[in-house]
């Protein structure tokens, strides 16, 4: 379904020519139809930037993307516009992702208008009626605006968005980061229902680890732009390989104190390294308790170590 | 009633939890303009300035049709004259003598009749008489202020009595013209001029602005620089040197307000279009496939519209300035037609004898500056969703 080759992207640095910040530097993975592939990473990790590079939100400095085999990287916005389609994003913030002068019925009709689909008036109301009612908001809200709904309800709104089309790949940004606890499992839910419902298939970023396990089917782990492990959900809780995957499964809370309390501390130390010098070989190395020197001067291979299960670390090889 | 009323045990029991009552909201729709008039109701300095806007609006263009005179209807005999005129009384009648020695004969309800003629003059004792039918009026100027002397005793100055001129209301020009209807003429052109500049510089701002924010990188800086050069140079020399190049009158006025002033619109533009573009909702629009227009024009300018519209009622008050000032300095509205400017700037040669000729254009120039100002920041705070309460 997706496909993902070397994808880089850089940005330029405002006053400094020449240099750039490595947002997302040689990122492979594929992802069949039907799957979930979670990202998860901390902040500023590149995974917001790879999910918009992928849509083409960005530009991709380097590298492809091909979408049920069709190379989409190189494509203008022309071209593009029967791929939109395809693949739809979820937006983090249901604040600022829903135009506040737009009535919600708007909203969620304006992919059928930017692609045509509806000829008349009582067509497009009636698929944006049914979508309301697929994602559980009454439709005599379709008049309000976004301002007067719940953080739930916009983010429902944003979906119904994304969903409308029905596209084929939806790209979900963190799509539960910004809503309360409560909530945040009703959104999951639902994605997972439509997912049933319509084959969907998921790019799940969040930095929530429970949550990526519950709904993916794998997970990958990002660091500095840098994918440094991939596998099945299971697998990568169970038998993490990359340090820095195990340091980030040790520092998920544990909801129970005693627990808690006979829990190592989180093995990850020091502030995520400036993107704009990464360090060199592993850029992980400026943190990692096993670091040799080889780590410092040779960046690890992206390889499969057992089937299905990707890393990147001297470690493993 | 309450009680007859009888608590029964089903009342305790629990409600069936709906999921349709979940999703409810209670809360009036209330749309964005809605909230907005909400809100601006709510400022009393923002009311006065709406009456006040409306009131001046119907001053001048309901006026003039309920007025028996045109802005060039003049007659001489009647220049300089009060809207409060100190009459002397002699004889039952009453004469208003003008500081230029005319004496002018009133009904004593404030009508002006007639400019009296000067049947001979005393230059010795400094005297004059005038004729008013069969009666003489005397007129001692030995002493400034002169005087009109009692008709029994030569000697006595004739009783006074202020009585307000109810011909011409706001009294005269020195053409004789009438102050009240020029003021209408005035406020007017004011007006109009006013709103046909904030207009075309508003539409000219929005579509300079957008596009230089929607193109960003290098389009954006040149078209930025350019709006820094125009800056650069003082706006009212700018505009004075259009007004000397094209030929006096309405239609070059508005050309110069208009060529200048959106400069700080396109500004104001270009802020609010750079921080929108990059707003999730925009990014949204652009990976469901939306075109440039749809996302300038539906997303991108609605969501401006609060800044651009506080600017734009801002700049009324400075057009309206910029219109009296070319006018003041003599490069406005080709006369007769009044404007406040030219009505400011000829009530200077009189402006010792005759100062309400300046303070009338100039009372008016302020009321709507305030109107418009007092509009402006109540639209500021209406706009402002962190008011939101």
């Amino acid at each position: 379904m997706l496909e993902v080759k070397e994808l880089t992207k850089h940005f330029p640095v405002k006053g400094k020519r020449g240099r750039v910040v490595h947002a997302v530097d040689g990122i492979n993975f594929k992802l069949r139809k039907g799957e979930t592939l979670g990202l998860v990473g901390e902040s500023g990790c590149g995974k917001s930037t790879l999910a918009r590079t992928i849509i083409r939100i960005y530009e991709p400095t380097s590298g492809q993307v091909f979408l049920k085999g069709q190379d989409i990287s190189g494509l203008s916005v022309r071209e593009l516009k029967p791929i939109r389609k395809l693949m739809q994003m979820i937006f983090q913030d249901p604040y600022s992702s829903l135009n506040a002068r737009m009535t919600i019925r708007d909203i969620i009709a304006e992919p059928l208008r930017a692609h045509k689909i509806c000829h008349t008036k009582a067509e497009e109301n009636e698929l944006v009626f049914e979508m309301l009612d697929m994602v559980g908001l009454g439709t005599e809200h379709a008049l309000r605006y976004a301002h007067e709904f719940s953080g739930g309800q916009r983010q429902r709104i944003g979906i119904a968005r994304a969903l409308i089309l029905r596209p084929e790949l939806v790209i979900c940004d963190e799509p539960i980061s910004a809503l309360d606890v409560s909530i945040q499992a009703q959104i999951v839910n639902l994605l997972k229902k439509f997912q049933e419902d319509l084959n969907l298939t998921y790019l799940f970023i969040a930095h929530d680890l429970s949550m990526v396990r519950y709904v993916s089917d794998k997970v990958g782990v990002m660091y500095l732009g840098h994918l440094v492990e991939l596998c099945e959900a299971e697998e990568i809780y169970n038998n993490p390989l990359h340090p820095y995957t195990k340091g980030l499964l040790g520092s998920v809370p544990i909801p129970s104190p005693r627990l808690a309390r006979q829990k190592k501390k989180s093995e990850i130390e020091g502030d995520i390294p400036s993107p704009i010098s990464p360090p060199s070989g592993c850029r992980f190395h400026t943190r990692c308790k096993y670091a040799t020197e080889r780590c410092k001067a040779e960046a690890p291979k992206w390889q499969e170590v057992t089937t299905n299960h990707f890393v990147a670390c001297h470690l493993h090889d | 009633m309450i009680e007859d009323y009888k608590i029964t045990a089903a009342d305790w029991e629990p409600l069936d939890f709906d999921t349709e009552d979940a999703e409810k909201i209670v809360a009036k729709n209330r749309t964005f303009l809605g909230d907005v008039v909400f809100r601006f109701s709510r400022k009393t300095s923002a009311l006065i300035g709406i009456a006040l806007i409306v009131l001046l609006c119907i001053f001048a263009f309901v006026g003039p049709y309920f007025s028996p005179y045109s802005f060039d209807t003049q007659s001489l005999e009647f220049a300089n004259l009060p809207p409060r005129m100190k009459a002397a009384e002699v004889n039952g009648n009453y004469y208003y003598l003008s500081p230029n020695l005319k004496v002018i004969a009133l009904s004593d309800d404030g009508v002006v009749k007639s400019t009296l003629t000067k049947q001979s003059e005393d230059g010795i004792n400094k005297r004059m008489v005038f004729v008013d039918e069969d009666q003489e009026i005397t007129v001692d100027y030995q002493t400034i202020p002169a005087v009109i002397l009692s008709a029994e005793n030569e000697s006595q100055i004739a009783r006074t009595k202020n009585i307000w001129n109810s011909k011409y209301l706001l009294g005269t020009d020195g053409l004789g013209r009438d102050m009240l209807t020029r003021l209408m003429f005035g406020t007017r052109i004011s007006m109009i001029v006013a709103f046909i500049a904030t207009f075309v510089n508003m539409t000219i701002g929005m579509i300079y602005g957008g596009i230089s924010a929607y193109a960003g990188g290098m389009t954006d800086i040149i078209m930025m620089r350019i709006v820094d050069i125009i800056s650069t140079i003082p706006l009212t020399l700018y505009v004075i040197l259009i007004m000397v190049l094209m030929e006096d009158g309405f239609l070059s006025i508005i050309v110069a307000l208009s060529s200048v002033y959106w400069v700080s619109m396109a500004r104001v533009v270009r802020g609010q279009i750079t921080v929108l573009k990059n707003s999730e909702f925009v990014l949204a629009a652009r990976t469901i496939g939306s075109n440039s227009t749809t996302i300038l024009f539906r997303h991108l300018l609605p969501n401006a519209m609060g800044p651009i519209l506080v600017t734009a009622t801002m700049l009324v008050p400075s057009a309206i300035f910029m219109e009296a000032f070319l006018g003041f300095i003599g490069l406005g509205i080709s006369p007769p037609m009044a404007s406040l400017g030219t009505m400011a700037n000829d009530a200077l040669q009189g402006l010792r004898t005759a100062p309400y000729q300046l303070f009338l254009p100039a009372a008016v120039i302020c009321l709507i500056m305030f109107a418009f100002n007092f509009v402006g920041d109540g639209l500021r705070d209406a706009l402002d969703p962190k008011m939101k309460k």
